[in-house]
């Protein structure tokens, strides 16, 4: 109820005080002002009086005016005066009661405006309705879509419902609260009988939350005393309610396409990951390329390189005896062994040919060889289990040889391929096929060997030099033996300054002396395949006047 | 003391809902006055000495940092407590309020309760 008292109408700052005394005055009038407790506001009081005329507001007494006729003058002029005053107050109150809401809502907009989750947006909806709605609880729920389940995204307060029931008593709640209206439940029976609220709850009042006009969940507030919500509360409510939807939606939307875009992402990654292990990294970013999409037909580039290329020996035979299936298990054990060794040494696979390797050492010619020692130090543990399980053991040769490299991307539009093009990558394949007649694990050329600044740390012997098939320069070569047993090196380490003599004449094309430095190999050490294929050489030069090039150069004419 | 308040600002619908706000502090015995531009302001603020000020800024004939300027600086009236009212958004004001000597320094739209509020603690009012 507004508060009017006569004393203000009678203020000095109104107007009403000095009529009422200039009236009085002229019509000689004997009359005075009492307010409702009986206080004189305005004239004298008299024993006597005539008129007795009283003054209200809204059926409210607030003062009485008494004396002879002027008093019902003066009443109609106060009664007049005190009415527009209440008028003009009850607009005043009106106009403040909007001014509120607007401040509310510009200021619940604010605070909207600067988050973008769904779960704060929804706690300071609660907050703001709470300051202006009694309630001794609030939550918002929503439809979750995909799951088909309600979801809490906050509450405030006092708990007000039982939790479990939301997800079990959906077919009511979609008749009462999730129905797309906002209301003022008078009776909340139905809710208290089936569960969902607790017995305590004795007032509800909810809106919608509603984007589009599909309802996406509710904001529900309850108390526990019998509230009368008027429908301004429930007005405010449903500003509130079309204001956070809105923002609520939008945080959704952030949210997915937060989701998808990670879900993207992480798909590209492990399609990255993918091609990465059928086109090396290595390969795309030698390329100058960090990612495979940037690719193009005609990319290119020349390095030097050391590549490196091993293959199982006699492997047709070998798989003659397997079937398919055991063939391609085989392989694949072997190869799971193989590209460790040479990634762990910084080299890349460049391409798997059954049961061949072809290996790229970008960096250093001594990155090859440690990968070269370590591949056969797996096939000799694989050949430990080959022998328990009663299989043949294996043998493989390496051969690698450092020189240009050109990497680059051919093929059409529609079938690229990495491939790589180099006399390099022939040597290297020429050598790892010399390692059978020479009966060595490990064939380097010199240009590799001359690579590596640390030759100390390795066990090596040379070859000499050898005429590869279609190739006009000899190429020099060394042996590894690095990767052989204990015994076998003990004994290449005794014998190695005789097989270097051997060697040595051989280059000459003192031939003669040449045998009789391997045959002290030989005798020494009768395993030494190798000496032992010099021996035969150079006898076989020295009876039959044989030399290929004229000098003492070992011709390969096969592969 | 009598404790006397001015309310300037020219938009009367503000002036209203100041007055409407701080209603209370009327029957309370706080004598309310009203200015619509920063002249009439001023010559009310030099007869009366009101003991605080809610000042719009953004006004015609003299704006409000030029009333508080003239009688926080000028007039040396120290004791008059002066409460700066902008609109949101022009919060740039707020250093130009110091200053010309504005005590406080409040945004539109204004939120009620905070005006009674300040009104209350200036006046040394209990609630």
């Amino acid at each position: 109820m507004l508060k009017l008292s006569l004393k203000t109408i009678l203020s000095k700052k109104n107007d009403t005080a000095s009529i009422i005394a200039s009236l009085s005055q002229s019509l000689n009038a004997n009359i005075w002002i009492e307010d409702h407790s009986g206080n004189i506001l305005l004239g004298n009081r008299s024993e006597s009086y005539k008129v007795e005329k009283i003054i209200k507001v809204d059926d409210e007494v607030v003062g009485v005016v008494k004396g002879d006729e002027t008093a019902n003058i003066v009443a109609a002029i106060l009664n007049q005066s005190i009415q527009k005053e209440a008028e003009k107050k009850k607009l005043g109150s009106e106009v403040l009661n909007l001014y509120q809401e607007i401040n509310l809502i510009y200021n619940f907009s604010e605070r909207l405006a600067q988050t973008i989750e769904a779960p704060t947006i929804s706690a300071i909806t609660l907050e703001e309705a709470g300051r202006v709605i009694k309630a001794n609880g609030g939550v918002v729920l929503l439809w979750d879509e995909v799951t088909q389940r309600l979801k809490i995204l906050a509450s405030s307060g006092e708990l007000f419902f039982v939790e479990e029931k939301l997800y079990s008593e959906i077919r009511l709640l979609s008749k009462i609260l999730l129905n797309g209206q906002s209301e003022i439940i008078t009776d909340v029976s139905p809710l208290l009988d089936a569960g969902i609220l607790l017995p305590d709850v004795r007032s509800v009042i909810y809106s919608s939350l509603k984007v589009n006009k599909r309802t996406m969940g509710a904001i529900i507030l309850s108390s526990n005393e019998f509230v009368q919500y008027t429908a301004a509360d429930l007005k405010l409510l449903t500003t509130l309610a079309l204001q956070s939807s809105a923002a609520i939606e939008s945080a959704l939307l952030y949210e997915k396409n937060l989701r998808e875009a990670k879900e993207r992402e992480e798909a590209m990654r492990l399609v990255y990951e993918a091609t990465g292990k059928f086109v090396p990294y290595e390969f795309i970013g030698s390329l100058g390329h960090n990612v495979i999409t940037d690719v193009r037909l005609g990319d290119q580039v020349e390095k030097i390189v050391t590549v490196l290329f091993s293959d199982i020996r006699d492997y047709t035979s070998l798989s003659e005896r397997m079937s398919p299936e055991e063939n391609f298990k085989f392989v694949c054990s072997f190869n799971e062994r193989m590209g460790p060794a040479i990634r762990r040494h910084r080299g890349f696979i460049n391409q798997y040919l059954g049961d061949a390797i072809m290996a790229i050492f970008p960096h250093n010619a001594e990155d090859a060889l440690l990968a070269a020692i370590e591949m056969q130090k797996e096939v000799q543990d694989l050949n430990k289990i080959r022998i328990s399980n009663d299989q043949i053991p294996i043998q493989m040769g390496v051969g690698m040889h450092t020189g240009p490299l050109i990497m680059g991307i051919t093929g059409d539009e529609n079938r690229m391929d990495a491939t790589t093009i180099s006399d390099t990558v022939n040597i290297a394949s020429r050598l790892e096929s010399l390692t059978k007649h020479y009966s060595v694990n490990i064939i380097l050329s010199d240009s590799s060997l001359k690579q590596i600044e640390q030759k100390e740390g390795f066990h090596l012997r040379s070859l000499g030099l050898v005429q590869l098939k279609g190739k006009r320069e000899a190429v020099e070569i060394h042996e590894c033996f690095d990767s052989n047993t204990l015994p076998d090196m003990e004994k290449k380490l005794s014998t190695l300054a005789a097989f270097n003599e051997g060697v040595s004449f051989f280059l000459n094309k003192s031939f003669h002396e040449a045998n009789l430095a391997f045959k002290r190999v030989v005798d020494t050490d009768p395993s030494d395949h190798t000496a032992k294929f010099f021996y035969r050489n150079s006898r076989k030069i020295i009876d039959e006047g044989v030399f290929e090039n004229g000098a003492g150069i070992v011709a390969m004419h096969e592969k | 003391m009598e404790q006397k308040l001015l309310i300037v600002d020219d938009e009367a619908h503000i002036r209203m809902l100041i007055g409407q706000t701080l209603e209370e502090l009327e029957d309370e015995g706080v004598d309310f006055f009203t200015a619509e531009n920063g002249e009439q302001a001023l010559e009310i603020i030099q007869a009366e000495k009101p003991q605080l000020v809610f000042l719009d800024v953004m006004m015609p004939k003299m704006n409000g940092m030029e009333v508080c300027r003239r009688v926080k600086k000028e007039l040396g009236l120290n004791d008059v407590f002066i409460v700066l009212l902008t609109a949101k958004g022009q919060e740039l004001d707020r250093q130009k309020g110091q200053e010309v000597g504005a005590d406080v320094y409040m945004t539109k739209p204004f939120d009620p309760e905070k005006i009674l509020e300040k009104a209350r603690e200036v006046l040394h009012l209990q609630n």
